[in-house]
């Protein structure tokens, strides 16, 4: 990225030139003597088997700064925790492994159901819901990163240019947004180009300016899993468990801090992974079930500020969409062919087709219930209702990983 | 070859007339065990779906019982685990009285011993039980008291408190069970003693200066209200 126009009403921190990553990695090590950075990894133990993690883990020796790594592993069985732990050994900082599928980690979450907590399935809400509990548990990082591990072209850089803004001192930001260019031969990132900026569009011409929207609107990538936060507002925000878990984090950072200190950082000239399939026909699945997720997540946050949703809005909210995508389709064209880049503009507009059939489910959806979108309750009050959730959890992280 | 024959066959009549009699008892024990069981299984199953129906576990979550079992590794739930224990706990009764009925006298004073240690038991675990709940509640009101009043280090003094008084506790539990209680006795002494001295000793060398200070301010402000007393009556 060659421009340093600041949109929207968050920073954005670009990358002019060529930053030396050594120079950020040297401050970094000097900033986190007072405070200290946990990276939590929600992952799953078939992105150990894929290209992904080897070289995150490649990456992750390398980086001196981290106080601890965090790992929630998902759909393992007890051999292939070890197996992870033996792949995980060749990183210096402590690593600490959360085996979901572990009978202690179990009854943990059993804990929380007969406490009346509804944590939600399996996914990376509840992974790294578990991920931020076990760092306040632990106590010893003021400062939580997060990112993905099917990151295919990982380089300890975007770690770093992530950790940065909250680690700094005088910076003062409490969260930062990680983006990037989603291009390889082709354009990518269709649920963020074609579905999350053309609704906020369409959302802002039907209702007016609103506080939420102008948010959202101003990331340059709102879907990015890839965010630096500091450890209390791990502590208060209420985090989605399934698609909407992006979007619905947006939202919470939005209703409790200023964006002023909210920024979003340039962390890679390109990012490549896992790519899902758009599943026109099966709204349960692939990129349908994510664009009804965002969708129901985003109504959700705009009804609890007041926004009054009807039949009529709904209607409308389709076609305004709609008109909004099909521009956005002919700009992205441009963009591509000036690039030299491949751009099936059929194949597109067949995408957005879609994407209006899941807004049209989504909004018949939030109708009949507007509270069904889950969220993971804070851990504020999770510990009001279960003093020693922390202390257990720690025991069950600490005996499985002995 | 009769009196041979009487030989072998006495021994073995006599072994077959004490099984015969012996039997009925066996046979008692045995029924007793099947019904101990049935019955332990059937009140470990309604015990288990009581304490289920009364929210026992979430009530262990809040009161630290959970944590308790998770310190011991156990990863159960309260009420399955509370079963557990009520279910073994009437296993081995059963056992002693079906073994009672064989009317062997060696078993029978073992068991008579067996019998007479449960109150002792029981009372160590209700020790054991309430004095938990006692620590929790003592180290934690010193907590909040020591951080409204400023202490630096406020969770230190509640952790140290905490720390002493399950000592106490262990020891009284130890002394029930008739657990080597003389060695009890003076472990306990010598810990307990060792700590009040080191705390008398410390206080009484490091605290000279604000002892004197404190009688001084005492005793200067005693003069100022004599003084005021006198000044009063104009």
């Amino acid at each position: 990225m060659s421009d340093f126009y600041q949109s929207g009403i968050i920073t954005t921190l670009h990358q002019l030139g060529k930053p030396s990553l050594e120079r950020i990695e040297s401050e970094l090590l000097g900033y986190v003597k007072t405070r200290p950075v946990a990276l939590a990894l929600p992952a799953l133990y078939s992105e150990f088997e894929g290209p992904a993690m080897p070289g995150i883990v490649q990456e992750l020796a390398k980086v001196k700064y981290l106080n601890e790594i965090v790992l929630v592993l998902d759909k393992a069985s007890e051999k292939d925790f070890k197996r992870v732990r033996e792949f995980m050994s060749p990183i210096s900082t402590e690593v600490k492994i959360i085996h979901n599928d572990s009978k202690r980690i179990n009854e943990i979450y059993e804990t929380f159901a007969r406490n009346g907590f509804n944590v939600g399935e399996r996914g990376k809400g509840r992974s790294a819901w578990i991920a931020y509990g076990y760092i306040l548990a632990r106590a010893r990082s003021d400062v939580i990163a997060l990112h993905d591990c099917d990151i295919v072209t990982y380089s300890r850089e975007l770690l770093a240019r992530l950790c940065y803004p909250v680690v700094h001192p005088n910076l003062d930001y409490v969260f930062c947004k990680g983006y990037y260019s989603r291009v390889s031969s082709g354009l990518n990132g269709r649920v963020t180009r074609l579905l999350v900026t053309p609704l906020i569009k369409a959302l802002e011409q039907l209702i007016g300016p609103h506080d939420f929207l102008a948010f959202l609107d101003s990331f340059r990538y709102p879907l990015s899993g890839e965010f630096c936060m500091i450890t209390d507002l791990a502590r208060v925000n209420r985090i989605p468990w399934d698609w909407g878990l992006e979007v619905g984090s947006l939202a919470e950072v939005h209703r409790n801090y200023s964006p002023r200190r909210v920024c979003q950082v340039d962390i890679a000239a390109n990012y490549e992974h896992k790519h899902q399939i758009l599943s026109a026909d099966d709204a349960s699945k692939g990129l349908m079930k994510m664009t009804v997720d965002i969708c129901k997540s985003i109504f959700r946050t705009l009804a609890s500020e007041g926004v009054v949703f009807s039949d009529g809005l709904f209607k409308s909210l389709l076609v305004s969409y709609l008109r909004q995508a099909e521009d956005t389709i002919i700009k992205y064209e441009a963009d591509a062919a000036i690039n030299g880049l491949k751009f099936d503009r059929h194949e597109e507009a067949m995408a957005v087709e879609a994407f209006t059939r899941a807004i049209a489910m989504a909004t018949q959806v939030f109708m009949e219930n507007p509270m069904t979108t889950p969220l993971i309750p804070n851990w504020n009050r999770v510990i009001s209702a279960i003093p020693d959730i922390f202390e257990m959890l720690k025991m069950a992280v600490d005996e499985d990983n002995k | 070859m009769m009196d041979f024959l009487n030989l072998i066959l006495d021994p073995l009549q006599e072994v077959f007339l004490k099984f015969k009699v012996f039997l009925p008892n066996l046979l008692a024990m045995l029924i007793i065990l099947v019904l101990g069981i049935v019955l332990a299984k059937l009140v470990k199953a309604i015990l288990v779906k009581s304490l289920i129906a009364i929210n026992f576990d979430s009530w262990s979550d809040r009161m630290g019982f959970t944590t308790l079992m998770r310190k011991g590794d156990v990863w159960g739930k309260p009420s399955a685990t509370l079963g557990a224990i009520i279910f073994w706990l009437m296993i081995i009764l059963t056992l002693m009285i079906g073994l009672s009925a064989l009317k062997i006298p060696a078993i029978d004073s073992l068991v008579t011993e067996v019998f007479n240690y449960i109150p002792r038991a029981f009372s160590a675990a209700l020790i054991l039980a309430i004095g938990y709940v006692l620590t929790g509640f003592v180290s934690q009101g010193i907590l909040i008291a020591a951080v409204n009043s400023g202490y630096h280090y406020a969770k230190l003094i509640a952790e140290a408190i905490r720390t002493l008084l399950m000592v106490l506790i262990l020891a009284m539990a130890m002394e029930q069970l008739q657990i080597a209680p003389s060695i009890v006795l003076a472990a306990f002494t010598i810990i307990f003693g060792g700590i009040v001295t080191a705390l008398a000793i410390s206080f009484g060398v490091g605290g000279i200066d604000a002892a004197r200070r404190m009688i001084e301010r005492e005793s200067a402000g005693k003069s100022v209200e004599e003084t005021k007393d006198d000044i009063d009556p104009l």
